[in-house]
């Protein structure tokens, strides 16, 4: 059965433009995003002639782009963009309905279950392809920047390739619900990025300010902070205040469990939607 | 065995009743034709039959057993628009079609492009298509494969008159290779044309449903005029077995059981009489006039 989802799906994306070109965009946010950052640390680190000031600010930050925080470091970099491969799950969901071919699937012959299992597909692939991009990424900048003695640290950090697989595939999968549940494609992507990047940040931020009152902070449970979490803020911005960095660092783990609990029940609610719609 | 048997299916959307317990069954073989005017229920219902939309009561049964998704790819089915990617071409569409159905082979769907007269432009993507090209489409994929049963949901929107004939031709080929279709129009002249069944729907009721020979008539109706029209109006009003007349501008009007009463005897009876017709004949209905009589449009 799932092989023939997948052929299915296959076969609805391969010549399908707009999807590779936005996984081509991907593909180039993430090595620019990490490059301006390097940049931007060599020259505050490097500068000719002002030796006693770099020598601090090395000092300060260490070099996050060398093995192994480079692969910490790039994870949470290359997190910003996760909204271009969200975009690229919610057009293909809307597609199907802007088609009318979410109705032509089952007439055909699929389970309503089939529907959103190909779906599913779809999500498990995007995140294993940008994962893949941030891996390169990673990689390619850590060999560049490490010397001999930190490329013996290079798989020290590896645990951050699943964890960003992770959140990758968390937050896609709540676009992917928006776009079940919203089904026009525009309002989709609006709700998703004013949500994600604006929403949440405020929300969250009321709530991290309130948790001294609260005694708890209950932004950690906000459906994209639980996986933002995952990743947390890398070693040389953690230096600004070293308490909360090890206290993030400690969290990761418990956000593991959330985001798959949250994540499972986003699955289950779409199967269970999608049975129960009429289409 | 019938091929669909459809058991009181009721459906609403919030306060209007779309479907209103509505039973009838297509037998094997048949070109079955589901008649009614906008918004009598017919999309709603084939929807039903195809497990997109769930009715609120009623059940339907497919070859004798309860849907499966299995027993939808063994049916050709084109429902309200032609359901297909913009950004694929013909040949690339109907491969995601025999993807989900299992349905046909390369070869086939070639052929099936030949056949709906698309295959000059099989390569070019869907979007670019005219509105009858579309719907040209979404019949090559409900036809791929050759399945045994085909529902078709207006199949001839947006086709132009030779493109409408053509589609007539092919449904007649079809049901005469043994395949059974289910066709759901308001065009009255395309059922009558194509059907041998037909279920007329109104409001979400079933208003009748047969073989076309039944629904169109159930009453056998006879023109005759005389000289003298009131005398001859008088006259027919005591003959035994009659259900209604009418006096029309062409003549009167007899309205009797089917083939109850033979124009012979007519004649006879008004001869006996004394009066001698000069017109007598068997006005066969049109499905049309059926169906104005019967939905109630027109006429009341």
């Amino acid at each position: 059965m799932f092989k023939n989802i997948l052929h299915t799906e296959w076969l609805k994306v391969k010549n399908y433009r707009a999807f590779w070109l936005l996984l081509s965009v991907t593909a180039i946010s993430y090595p620019g995003i990490n490059t301006i950052f390097y940049l931007s640390y060599d020259e505050v680190t490097n500068p000719k002639g002002t030796g006693a000031r770099a020598k601090m600010a090395k000092l300060l930050l260490g070099n996050p782009f060398k093995y192994p925080e480079v692969l910490h470091t790039t994870a949470f970099l290359s997190s910003f963009f996760t909204f271009i491969p969200a975009i690229v799950i919610i057009m293909l969901i809307t597609n199907e309905y802007m088609f009318k071919t979410h109705r032509q699937n089952i007439i055909d012959g699929w389970k309503k279950s089939s529907f959103i299992w190909g779906k599913f597909i779809s999500v498990v692939l995007v995140t294993l392809i940008v994962t893949f991009f941030y891996v390169i990424v990673a990689f390619s900048l850590g060999n560049m920047v490490s010397d001999t003695a930190a490329k013996e640290k290079m798989f020290e950090q590896v645990n951050y390739i699943p964890l960003f697989a992770l959140q990758v595939f968390a937050q896609l999968s709540i676009a992917f619900f928006m776009g079940l549940i919203i089904r026009k494609a525009f309002i989709a992507y609006g709700i998703y990025i004013f949500y994600s990047f604006i929403a949440e940040n405020i929300l969250g931020g009321f709530l991290k300010w309130k948790s001294k009152t609260y005694g708890f902070d209950y932004g950690q449970f906000l459906p994209f902070e639980m996986s933002d979490r995952l990743i947390p803020i890398p070693g040389f911005l953690g230096k600004f205040n070293e308490v909360d960095y090890k206290l993030s660092l400690a969290a990761v783990d418990k956000h593991i469990v959330y985001t798959l609990i949250l994540t499972t029940i986003v699955w289950l609610f779409s199967f269970y939607i999608f049975k129960r719609k009429d289409l | 065995m019938p091929v669909l048997e459809i058991n009181n299916i009721h459906k609403s959307y919030g306060k209007i009743k779309a479907l209103n317990g509505v039973s009838f069954s297509v037998p094997e073989g048949s070109v079955f034709g589901i008649l009614g005017p906008n918004g009598s229920g017919k999309t709603t219902l084939l929807s039903i039959i195809l497990d997109v939309l769930q009715a609120d009561a009623g059940s339907y049964l497919w070859f004798g057993e309860p849907p499966s998704n299995e027993q939808r790819k063994r049916i050709g089915s084109l429902l309200e628009t032609p359901n297909l990617y913009h950004y694929l071409s013909a040949v690339q569409n109907l491969r995601v079609t025999k993807s989900i159905s299992g349905r046909g082979s390369i070869e086939a769907i070639e052929a099936v492009l030949e056949k709906v007269k698309l295959y000059e432009r099989r390569n070019s993507r869907f979007s670019t298509y005219s509105l009858g090209m579309k719907q040209r489409l979404a019949i090559a994929a409900a036809l791929l494969g050759s399945p045994t049963v085909l529902v078709l949901d207006e199949p001839t929107n947006g086709l132009d008159p030779v493109g409408i004939a053509e589609i007539r031709e092919l449904i007649k080929t079809l049901a005469k290779d043994g395949h059974t279709i289910i066709m759901a129009s308001h065009l009255l002249d395309e059922v009558e044309k194509v059907c041998d069944h037909v279920a007329i729907l109104k409001k979400g009721e079933l208003i009748a449903s047969g073989t076309v020979e039944q629904v169109l008539s159930d009453e056998d109706c006879f023109l005759i005029s005389a000289s003298d029209s009131d005398a001859l109006y008088e006259l027919m009003s005591d003959y035994p077995g009659l259900i209604r007349k009418k006096q029309t501008p062409e003549g009167l009007e007899l309205y009797f059981s089917k083939a109850e009463i033979a124009p012979a005897n007519i004649n006879e009876f008004c001869f006996q009489k004394g009066i001698v017709l000069d017109q007598l004949t068997i006005k066969k209905k049109r499905l049309e006039e059926k169906f104005f009589e019967l939905t109630g449009g027109l006429h009341q």
